[in-house]
């Protein structure tokens, strides 16, 4: 069964055009390109998926995908408890 | 009254692009029409889970993963913003601009960017659309409109390259990007910029877009047959193209090389009826496109004919270039190239005339496919069977559009 990482790296992927084999934890937001404009999109897709809400400054302090998958997984983590 | 200096500004062409079912460049563009080879084949289109069964048509669709060309012709990622028209039309501008050398030139700032399109994002509102009615949820994607909206590809040009001069969209149906050229033509004309990148693009190849033309009775269940007997209709295509328009001055004070001089343009409305074309109104826009470039009597003219294979148009089409030409309607050899990319509705006019210029500057006229013998109301020299030589001096462009738009435009080859 598939990780909720490679969910979410899955979901990014399509939401964004990025080649899922450029995905890591380890990557910045600006290695892979990821701009404002792609992570409205995956906001929105995540959310749909998982039924949460994602507040607009979650990832202001955001370096990596990692902490960015962090910060997605607490808050779907949040709803299922 | 005597015309402005401005107005008279002689407009070249200086690069040209193209993406479409016969490639995703000018030259793989060329070289299939040229040796006559088709995009159209049988595609499955299938709405989904809260859909009409898939249904199976003939269409001419763009090969290959047009995000990877985009991404490694732009040296950069293309992310979630594009909808497909305007991934095509970023492509074909890039590819014109990089051809007539003016990519990274620092002379685009005051550049203009005019493209046509017959409808929009279609693509991203059938998907939006599918969420919202058929799985019934209520939020729809925060960027549906930006990916949407007619002028996305303009502006995603615009931002891409950065022009900051006139930049907007028209749209006229099938002669989208003929009124696209005409008003770059007529912006460099009026003093107004001294480059214009013109043209457009489509992509509406979706399963609910395609019964909607289906719907009007005029698409082909077969294949394109311009001026054939037999012919039953038009086969969708999808793709874009792109001129670099210029002024004579500038492009000659770079040292650009000049591949055509766009010489008439001829515009005009049948005011006459939603689908079936008038004599009149394509008479009139072919006869103010040949007397502007002063070319009514030129020896041989290519003529890229509308030649949409529908039974109407191309009759009607055939009666207006004996109405125009007279006794001499059969001096001039007829191209029909929807036969080979299928019908690109607002990006027709530019890709047909991107073929054309490359037509009339190789010395030869690709051949019309399809063809199953004469239909003797379109008695014309239609060029048949594989690509003939030519002498043409300029090339007649010709769209004629569903509600009676029309816009021909005359290149003039450059000595």
């Amino acid at each position: 069964m598939a990780t909720l990482d490679d969910e979410l790296l899955d979901l990014i992927a399509q939401e964004a055009l990025i080649d899922r084999a450029k995905l890591s934890r380890e990557a910045t937001l600006a290695d892979i390109g990821l701009d404002s404009v792609d992570v409205v999109s995956v906001v929105f897709a995540v959310e749909e998926k998982y039924s949460i809400e994602i507040p607009e400054d979650a990832f202001k302090e955001t370096a990596n995908l990692g902490q960015f998958l962090d910060i997605l997984e607490s808050l779907i983590e949040k709803q299922k408890s | 009254m005597k015309s402005a200096n401005a107005a008279s500004r002689c407009v070249v062409v200086t690069g040209l692009g193209a993406i479409c079912a016969l490639g995703a460049t000018v030259a793989e563009t060329w070289a299939a029409t040229r040796d006559g080879k088709s995009g159209i084949t049988e595609h499955l289109f299938d709405p989904g889970p809260n859909g009409p069964p898939p249904h199976t048509t003939p269409a001419a669709l763009v090969e290959g993963d047009v995000v990877g060309m985009l991404e490694s012709a732009l040296g950069r990622r293309v992310g979630a913003s594009l909808d497909p028209f305007s991934m095509f039309a970023l492509k074909c501008s890039h590819e014109a601009l990089d051809a007539a050398g003016l990519l990274g030139s620092g002379s685009l700032g005051g550049a203009a960017v005019v493209l046509g399109h017959g409808f929009a994002g279609i693509h991203t509102l059938e998907q939006s659309y599918e969420r919202f009615y058929g799985q019934k949820l209520a939020r729809v994607h925060p960027l549906t409109v930006p990916r949407v909206m007619v002028s996305a590809p303009a502006s995603a040009v615009a931002m891409e390259f950065g022009i900051r001069g006139p930049v907007f969209a028209v749209s006229s149906a099938c002669a989208s990007s003929g009124h696209a050229i005409a008003q770059g033509a007529a912006l460099i004309g009026a003093g107004g910029t001294e480059i214009a990148i013109v043209g457009g693009s489509e992509a509406i190849a979706t399963a609910a877009c395609l019964r909607a033309w289906e719907g009007l009775q005029a698409m082909s269940p077969t294949t394109c047959r311009p001026f054939s007997q037999g012919r039953d209709g038009m086969v969708i295509g999808e793709g874009g193209g792109a001129m670099v328009l210029e002024s004579l001055d500038h492009a000659t004070a770079r040292g650009a090389k000049i591949i055509a001089e766009l010489s008439g343009v001829g515009l005009s409305s049948d005011a006459f009826h939603w689908t079936q074309p008038s004599l009149e109104g394509a008479v009139s826009a072919m006869s103010a496109a040949l007397d502007q470039a002063k070319a009514r009597d030129a020896r041989r003219i290519l003529i890229s004919t509308h030649g949409t294979g529908t039974p109407l148009n191309d009759k009607n089409e055939a009666a207006a270039i004996h109405s125009v030409f007279g006794g001499r309607a059969k001096d001039h050899p007829i191209i029909a190239t929807k036969s080979a990319h299928g019908h690109l509705i607002g990006a027709a006019s530019v890709v047909q005339g991107v073929i054309g210029l490359m037509a009339l500057a190789d010395g030869s006229a690709p051949p019309i496919l399809n063809w199953l013998g004469p239909d003797p109301e379109c008695d014309l020299d239609l060029v048949l069977g594989e690509a003939r030589a030519i002498d043409a001096e300029a090339l007649l462009l010709n769209a004629f559009a569903f509600g009676g738009l029309n816009t021909c435009l005359v290149f003039r080859r450059w000595a």
